[in-house]
């Protein structure tokens, strides 16, 4: 079961609005949204991660951030972050 | 006065001509007068002496300077070298800013994890950067200077490329890394859990979070109306399926001891026109669109079970009588297709049983038993090259004929010659004296068989006339057991009683499989060609309360009970595997109200050990 397969399942699930991978950089590098949203996505998602973890770690060092969801008005934000690389995924759950 | 004795010689013309070497040096430094001068503190002891000699010394050669000789005060310069200009130039030091923010996490990070110090996410720097200028400061200082854009659309077009280039080996490589696959997967499960939210909840016994945003679907409300009434009532919360495992049939299924949210489904068809290869799915309870690991077998997987000393070793019987025991953490296997004395025909049952050791009495020790085709009841362990096994006991036909009624004395003897053996169809373990295990077989016979003893079956319990499917102890009444078999009756049996204490049938169909239900003890669900029927004892021991018919052209094949939810786990010969939640069934735990009439009295005996 490779991860290409795994991000094909997601982006077919149900209410899944888009997917970015996004590398160390903040670049984009696999997208299903259009170019200047996932760029948006991507920075923006970046430093609200980086700020996040910072926060778990200074309460608790050993601890660190494994999951970050951002539940608004239209839809979900899903951020799975890692040392090098974000995945994140738009949902819309209530389709 | 010294005569100087010279030599003259006479000077020739050659002589002249000679080159004649001179060298000069320095000589020494020769010293004549070395008087370093000496330092006193002002602060010092003798202070007051040397400044009061200073004093004396200064005003005897002031007085005595007129006209005396004696001390002259005289200069000396000392001899300065020549000075030379000499012009160097150096590269220029590149100064560059940075800043950092110090945290609880730097410190804790530089101290105790100083290896992973270079892979932990960078320092916040102080100015906001956009993504593309936010590159390492290695690569250039002058990019440090773009301040809160977001867009990479003002950079040149060579940095774009490189970028971009970046952007592909990155993609390579994270596609490889282990980690971005536990995140994706992790992913996926998320993803799944908005969706799927009320039945995870509902199957965990968790309160079912209403959605504030969601608009009220009018149509939902009806169908839970149906499980709010009174009346026992199954309520289908999801379907484990896949395109891999559709229109294959559900052959077993088993939870892993360790985690129960691992479901591990055995697929295969029974019937040989139509041979796939085997297939096991492990799925996990938090994602039902996909499974977490796929292990393709051989030929179809007939029976299995997790282990519980090694929760991710998984033992897989097959149709062809082999056994292979799978890691689903790694991909190690290990098969008994080597061993000589593997089964001949499927490998009906497979248990993992925890034994204790007579000698420590402290130890389980886990063993690996199977019932097949052959007869023989085996028990298992690893070897050089795989599995071996020993047979703990061999199912004979001959033995029961002493029990028939004495008028077939022509068949005594016929049957007493051909002492083949009948397969064994079903193996169950006593919950609590793990030596003491029934076994089911082809002949219709029940043996209750000791672990220590394989030549004599303990008991033997006669009443089904066609082969035993399913044999399964109450794991909360001690004593008691179900039978069930194709002759379309199931039969209730208490330990020490050679007739059955009741008998059900409700369908005229095969019984393929029954469990008793892990929470209620009067509790059991069947699973008959077409139909699941769940019994409550209870409430009536002539019919099922709750029967739920297959869908067209499709039968059901399996059924199980996780333990800690009133869920039950059906599987059918399409491949899909449907959770179901009891509602309604009446009952606190595994109290039996023993006042309670309706209760015939030949049940209640059975389960006053309560």
């Amino acid at each position: 079961m490779t991860i290409e397969e795994t991000l094909k399942r997601i982006e077919a699930h149900k209410g899944v609005i888009g997917t970015i991978v996004v590398n160390e950089e903040g670049i984009p590098i696999r997208t299903t949204l259009d170019n200047s949203t996932a760029v948006l996505y991507a920075g923006l998602l970046r430093h609200l991660t980086m700020k996040a973890r910072s926060t778990v770690r200074d309460i608790d060092p050993q601890n660190d951030l494994t999951f970050l969801r951002i539940r608004s008005k239209k839809h979900e934000i899903l951020v799975a972050p890692d040392n090098d690389f974000l995945l994140i995924v738009i949902q819309n759950p209530c389709e | 006065y010294q005569k100087k004795n010279t030599v003259t010689e006479h000077v020739t013309g050659d002589m002249l001509n000679e080159h004649i070497h001179i060298c000069i040096s320095e000589t020494e430094n020769i010293s004549l007068l070395d008087i370093p001068s000496t330092l006193v503190s002002v602060e010092a002891d003798d202070a007051e002496t040397i400044l009061e000699r200073n004093r004396r010394y200064a005003e005897v050669a002031c007085r005595n300077r007129m006209g005396r000789d004696n001390y002259m005060d005289q200069a000396v310069q000392t001899l300065n070298g020549a000075a030379k200009n000499k012009q160097t130039q150096s590269d220029g030091v590149v100064m560059v800013d940075t800043a950092t923010t110090v945290t609880n996490w730097d410190l804790y990070n530089t101290w105790i994890r100083p290896e992973q110090h270079e892979a932990v996410c960078s320092p916040e720097p102080e100015r906001v950067d956009g993504p593309a200028a936010s590159l390492k400061a290695s690569r250039g200082s002058e990019m440090s200077v773009s301040v809160g854009s977001t867009a990479s659309t003002g950079n040149s077009e060579g940095r774009d490329a490189l970028l971009l280039l970046n952007a592909e080996s990155d993609l390579q490589w994270i596609k490889l890394s282990e980690k971005f696959q536990d995140c994706v997967r992790l992913m996926e499960k998320t993803v799944l859990r908005n969706t799927f939210q009320p039945k995870f909840a509902a199957y965990r016994h968790l309160p079912i979070l209403e959605d504030a945003d969601q608009q009220v679907e009018s149509g939902k409300v009806d169908v839970k109306e149906d499980t709010k009434g009174p009346h026992p009532a199954l309520e289908c919360l999801w379907a484990f399926s896949c395109e891999l495992t559709r229109g294959r049939s559900v052959s077993s299924m088993a939870l892993n001891k360790k985690n129960p949210d691992l479901l591990a489904v055995g697929y295969g068809e029974f019937d040989s026109s139509n041979q796939k290869p085997g297939l096991v799915c492990c799925w996990s309870f938090k994602n039902p669109m996909w499974p977490d690991h796929v292990i393709h077998c051989d030929s179809t997987v007939t029976s299995l079970d997790f282990s519980s000393n090694n929760p991710s070793q998984l033992a897989v019987g097959m149709l062809n009588g082999v056994i292979t025991i799978y890691n689903v953490q790694n991909q190690n296997s290990k098969s008994s297709s080597q061993c000589y004395r593997k089964h001949l025909g499927p490998v009906w049952q497979i248990r993992w049983i925890q034994q204790q050791l007579r000698l420590t009495g402290e130890e389980k020790v886990e063993a690996l038993i199977s019932a097949a085709e052959d007869g023989r009841i085996s028990k298992w362990f690893l070897s050089n090259n795989g599995l071996d096994c020993t047979d703990l006991m061999k199912l004979r036909k001959d033995i029961h004929t002493k029990k028939k009624t004495t008028e077939n004395k022509t068949e005594e003897r016929t049957e007493i010659v051909l002492s083949a053996l009948t397969p064994g169809l079903s193996l169950d373990f006593h919950p609590t004296d793990s030596s003491i295990y029934l076994v089911g077989t082809g002949e219709g016979l029940i043996h209750k068989c000791s672990s220590s003893n394989s030549q004599q079956f303990l008991e033997t319990y006669w009443k089904h006339f066609c082969p035993v499917t399913c044999v399964s102890w109450s794991p909360l009444s001690p004593d008691v057991f179900l039978s069930c078999s194709s002759d379309w009756t199931i039969h209730l049996w208490r330990q020490d009683h050679f007739c059955p204490v009741l008998s059900f049938t409700s369908t005229h169909r095969a019984v393929y499989d029954i469990k008793w239900s892990p929470k209620w003890a009067t509790v059991f669900g069947v699973i008959s060609e077409g139909q699941m029927q769940i019994w409550d004892l209870n409430s009536s021991i002539l019919d099922p309360i709750i029967v739920q018919s297959a869908g067209p052209g499709e039968t059901m094949t399996s059924l199980l009970f996780p333990s800690q939810t009133d869920c039950v786990l059906v599987g059918d010969s399409d491949g899909q595997v449907t959770v179901y939640q009891l509602h309604n069934l009446q009952r606190e735990s595994n109290q039996v109200k023993l006042r309670d009439k309706r209760i015939p009295s030949m049940v209640l005996p059975l389960f006053t050990s309560l």
